[in-house]
C-alpha cells in the first residue's frame, strides 16, 4: 500500500518512529564513530607508551648484539593480546629480533618512519631505540582491533538497546499523542461522510481545540449550515411549486372542462337551431313556389322575378343550415378509426371530381405514394375533396395543375407525425387572410365570383383534422398559388 | 649520535658487532667471517660506556672528556681508534695507550691486555676505589677485583660482570647491561 493510502493514524505513528529512529540513528551512529576514533587514538597512544618501553628495554640488546634476550623481551609482550607481533630493528634497519601470535604475520623488511599508522585490520607502530642521544634501533609493534571491534560492538549493542526501547516508547506515546490530531481529523472526515450519505445537513462536527483543526471543523459547520439553509429554502421553493402546478393544473383541468362544456353547447345549439330552421325555410321555399306556379299569370315579371330570387335565396339558406348541420356533426360524432390507404382516398376523391376536373383541364399531381395512416376513412376524404375544390375553384390560371403528396421526412412543423400538402397555382391568399379562410361562412370574394360556396368548407377541413388531433396551416404567394399542410395525428 | 659519527671503515666492524653470537640470518655467516674478535671486543668496550654512569667527581666537568685507556700490548689496532673518535652522552671519547701504570686512576675506562695479567693484583690495588670501569681479557680478571671481563662462548664474544667492584668503585652498571652478562659477582 502506497503511503499516501495508509490511514492517518499510522501516518502519525510512522512519522514519530521514523523521526525518532532517524534521530537516533544519526546519534548512535555518531557516538560509536567518536568512540571509534577516541579509543583509536587511545591505541595508538598506549602501544607508542608500549613500544617506548620496549625501546628502553631494549638498548643494551641491540647495543651488545644478543637476538636471544630481545626476542625474549619482545616475548614478554605476549601478555598482551592486542599485540600480535613485534620486531626489533637494528641501526641499519636489519631485522634483528621478532616476536608474533600466529604465523600468518609478516614483517616489514625496513623500519617505516617514526609513528603510527592504520593498516587493514590493524594498527602499526615504529618507534626508535635511543641510547645516549643516538638512535640505536627500531621498535615495531602491531596490533590488532580486537578491542576495538569488541568496544563497538558493546556500543552497538548498547545504542540497539536504547535504539529498542525508544522506538517502543515512540510507539506507546505516539499513539496516544496522534489522536490529538487524528481525532478530530477522523471526527470530521465521518460527519462529512453522514452528511453526504444521508443528506442531512443539519448533522455538525465536534469542535475539539483552537488550532487549525478546530477552524477547520467551525468552517465546515458553518458551511454546512449554509448548505442546510440553502437546502431548506429551495425545498419550499420545490413545494411552493408543486402547490402552484397543482393549483394550476386543477384549475386548467375545470377550464377545460368547461370549455368543453360550453363547446358542447353550442355543437347542440347549432345543431338544433340549424335542425329547426329546416323546417320553415322549407315552408317558405314551397309556398314561393306554389305563388309562382298557381299565380303566374297574375304577377307581372318583376314579380316573378322577385319570387324567383326570394326562391334562390332560400336555396342558399338552406345550404348554408345544410353546411352549419354538417360542421356541427363533426363536433358530436365520434371519429371511425382505422389504417386507410391515402392512396385510394385521394383517388375516390378525384373521381368524384371528375367531370369538374375535366372541364377546367385540370392536371393532378402525385409525385410519390402517399403512406398508410390512421384515420377516419370518410373524414379524411372529405379533406381531400374540399381542398381540391378550392384549388380548383380560386385559380385563374389557364394551365391548372394540383399538387397532392407527402413532405419526405414529414418534418416541416419538427414533429414526427407524416405532413400532407395540397398545393395549386391558383391565386393566391394574402397573408393577413390566412386566419380568415378558416372561419365558417367566410369568403374573400364576392358570391358570385369562382363558382360561389358557402365558406364552410376550410372551416370544416379544419374541423376534421383537429378531431385527429391535428393541424393545419398554409402558405401562399399572392398570384403564383397556395399549398395547405395538414397532419393526421398529434405532433409530438 | 657516537655511533652515527663512526666513519664508514668502521662499518662492517659495527655489523659484527650487532649480530656476532649467531642470529640466524643467511647473510650473517658472511659478515661473521670478516670479522675478527677483536673487532667485536672495541665495539662492546665502545658500548660499555653507555651503559656505565660515573660518579660526577670523576669528571672536572660536564664537558672533560671520557678518557678510554689500554693498558699493555694493544689487541684492538686501528678498529677502537676509529671508533673513539665519537661522542658518548655529550661527552667526546679520548683514548690512551698506556705503557706504564702512573695515572690510571685518571682514566675512565682501563683496559687491561692479556700482556699484563702478571700485574693485574698490583694494578686493581693501585685503582682500589677510584671510579674507573677496569675491563679485562683474562680469565679470572673478574674473581680478582675487575669489573667486566670478556669471554668466549664458541666463536661468540660475551661478558662476566663483578657488580661489587663497580659499586666500591662508585659505577652504576645499567641493570639492561647485567641483564645481558653470563657471570654477575655479587648479585643478590
Amino acid at each position: 500500500m502506497p503511503l499516501r493510502n495508509v490511514p492517518i493514524r499510522r501516518k502519525l505513528m510512522l512519522i514519530a518512529l521514523l523521526t525518532t529512529a532517524g534521530t537516533l540513528l544519526i546519534a548512535g551512529a555518531a557516538l560509536i564513530l567518536f568512540n571509534v576514533l577516541r579509543f583509536k587514538e587511545e591505541m595508538v597512544a598506549d602501544l607508542t607508551s608500549l613500544a617506548d618501553v620496549v625501546a628502553r628495554n631494549s638498548t643494551a640488546v641491540l647495543s651488545f648484539g644478543d637476538p636471544g634476550s630481545a626476542a625474549d623481551t619482545l616475548r614478554s609482550l605476549s601478555a598482551r593480546k592486542p599485540i600480535v607481533a613485534a620486531a626489533l630493528y637494528d641501526k641499519n634497519g636489519k631485522l634483528f629480533a621478532r616476536y608474533r601470535q600466529g604465523a600468518e604475520v609478516k614483517f616489514p623488511a625496513r623500519p617505516g618512519n617514526a609513528g603510527s599508522a592504520s593498516i587493514p585490520g590493524g594498527l602499526v607502530v615504529f618507534h626508535p631505540v635511543m641510547l645516549k642521544g643516538a638512535r640505536i634501533g627500531t621498535v615495531y609493534l602491531r596490533s590488532d582491533l580486537s578491542e576495538l571491534t569488541a568496544r563497538i560492538r558493546v556500543q552497538a549493542l548498547a545504542v540497539g538497546a536504547v535504539f529498542l526501547i525508544s522506538g517502543l516508547a515512540a510507539v506507546f506515546l505516539s499513539s496516544g499523542l496522534q489522536r490529538l490530531v487524528s481525532e478530530p481529523v477522523l471526527d470530521l472526515s465521518q460527519t462529512a461522510k453522514a452528511v453526504s450519505e444521508k443528506q442531512d445537513y443539519s448533522l455538525r462536527a465536534e469542535k475539539r481545540g483552537n488550532d487549525e483543526l478546530g477552524q477547520l471543523v467551525d468552517t465546515f459547520n458553518q458551511m454546512l449550515g449554509q448548505i442546510q439553509q440553502r437546502d431548506s429554502a429551495l425545498q419550499e421553493a420545490k413545494e411552493e411549486l408543486e402547490q402552484r402546478v397543482d393549483e394550476r393544473t386543477r384549475e386548467l383541468a375545470r377550464r377545460n372542462e368547461e370549455l368543453h362544456q360550453s363547446n358542447k353547447e353550442l355543437d347542440d345549439f347549432a345543431y338544433i337551431a340549424s335542425h329547426d330552421l329546416k323546417e320553415p325555410l322549407r315552408g317558405i321555399h314551397n309556398f314561393s313556389n306554389f305563388l309562382l306556379e298557381d299565380y303566374a299569370d297574375k304577377l307581372d315579371d318583376d314579380g316573378r322575378s322577385k319570387l324567383e330570387t326570394l326562391m334562390r335565396l332560400t336555396r342558399r339558406m338552406e345550404t348554408l343550415i345544410d353546411s352549419l348541420l354538417q360542421f356541427s356533426r363533426l363536433g358530436r360524432v365520434d371519429l371511425a378509426m382505422d389504417r386507410v390507404d391515402l392512396n385510394a382516398i385521394v383517388a375516390e376523391a378525384l373521381e368524384s371530381l371528375a367531370i369538374t376536373l375535366q372541364e377546367e383541364k385540370v392536371e393532378i399531381r402525385l409525385p410519390r405514394p402517399l403512406p398508410t395512416v390512421r384515420a377516419d376513412r370518410v373524414r379524411v376524404g372529405e379533406i381531400f375533396a374540399n381542398l381540391i375544390v378550392n384549388a380548383v375553384k380560386y385559380n385563374d390560371k389557364p394551365q391548372k395543375w394540383i399538387e397532392i403528396g407527402a413532405l419526405q421526412n414529414g418534418s416541416q412543423a419538427g414533429g414526427k407525425a407524416p405532413v400532407f400538402y395540397v398545393r395549386d397555382n391558383g391565386i393566391g391568399i394574402p397573408e393577413k387572410h390566412y386566419d380568415a379562410v378558416f372561419r365558417i361562412f367566410k369568403r374573400l370574394h364576392s358570391r358570385d365570383k369562382f363558382g360561389g360556396g358557402t365558406g364552410a368548407g376550410l372551416t370544416i377541413v379544419k374541423k376534421i383534422v383537429e378531431r385527429h388531433q391535428g393541424r393545419i396551416w398554409l402558405e401562399s404567394t399572392p398570384g403564383e398559388g397556395t399549398t395547405f399542410y395538414f397532419t393526421l395525428q398529434e405532433e409530438t | 649520535m657516537a655511533l652515527l659519527r663512526v666513519s664508514r671503515k668502521a662499518l662492517p666492524l659495527f655489523i659484527a658487532a650487532c649480530w656476532l653470537g649467531g642470529f640466524g640470518l643467511p647473510g650473517m655467516a658472511r659478515a661473521q667471517g670478516a670479522v675478527s674478535e677483536y673487532d667485536v671486543k672495541a665495539a662492546f668496550l665502545f658500548n660499555f660506556t653507555k651503559f656505565v654512569e660515573w660518579p660526577p667527581a670523576a669528571f672536572a666537568d660536564e664537558h672533560s672528556l671520557l678518557k678510554i685507556c689500554v693498558l699493555g700490548e694493544d689487541p684492538f689496532g686501528k678498529p677502537l681508534r676509529e671508533l673513539a673518535t665519537g661522542e658518548v652522552g655529550g661527552r667526546r671519547l679520548t683514548l690512551k695507550y698506556l705503557e706504564n701504570l702512573s695515572h690510571l686512576e685518571s682514566c675512565h675506562v682501563l683496559f687491561v691486555c692479556r700482556s699484563e695479567r702478571d700485574r693485574l693484583p698490583r694494578i686493581l690495588v693501585d685503582l682500589h676505589t677510584a671510579p674507573v670501569l677496569t675491563v679485562g681479557d683474562t680469565p679470572g680478571f673478574t674473581d680478582q677485583g675487575g669489573m667486566i671481563n670478556f669471554i668466549l662462548e664458541g666463536t661468540k664474544v660475551r661478558f662476566d660482570v663483578n657488580q661489587e667492584a663497580a659499586e666500591r668503585a662508585g659505577l652504576k652498571i645499567s641493570s639492561r647491561l647485567l641483564a645481558l652478562a653470563k657471570h654477575v659477582k655479587g648479585r643478590p
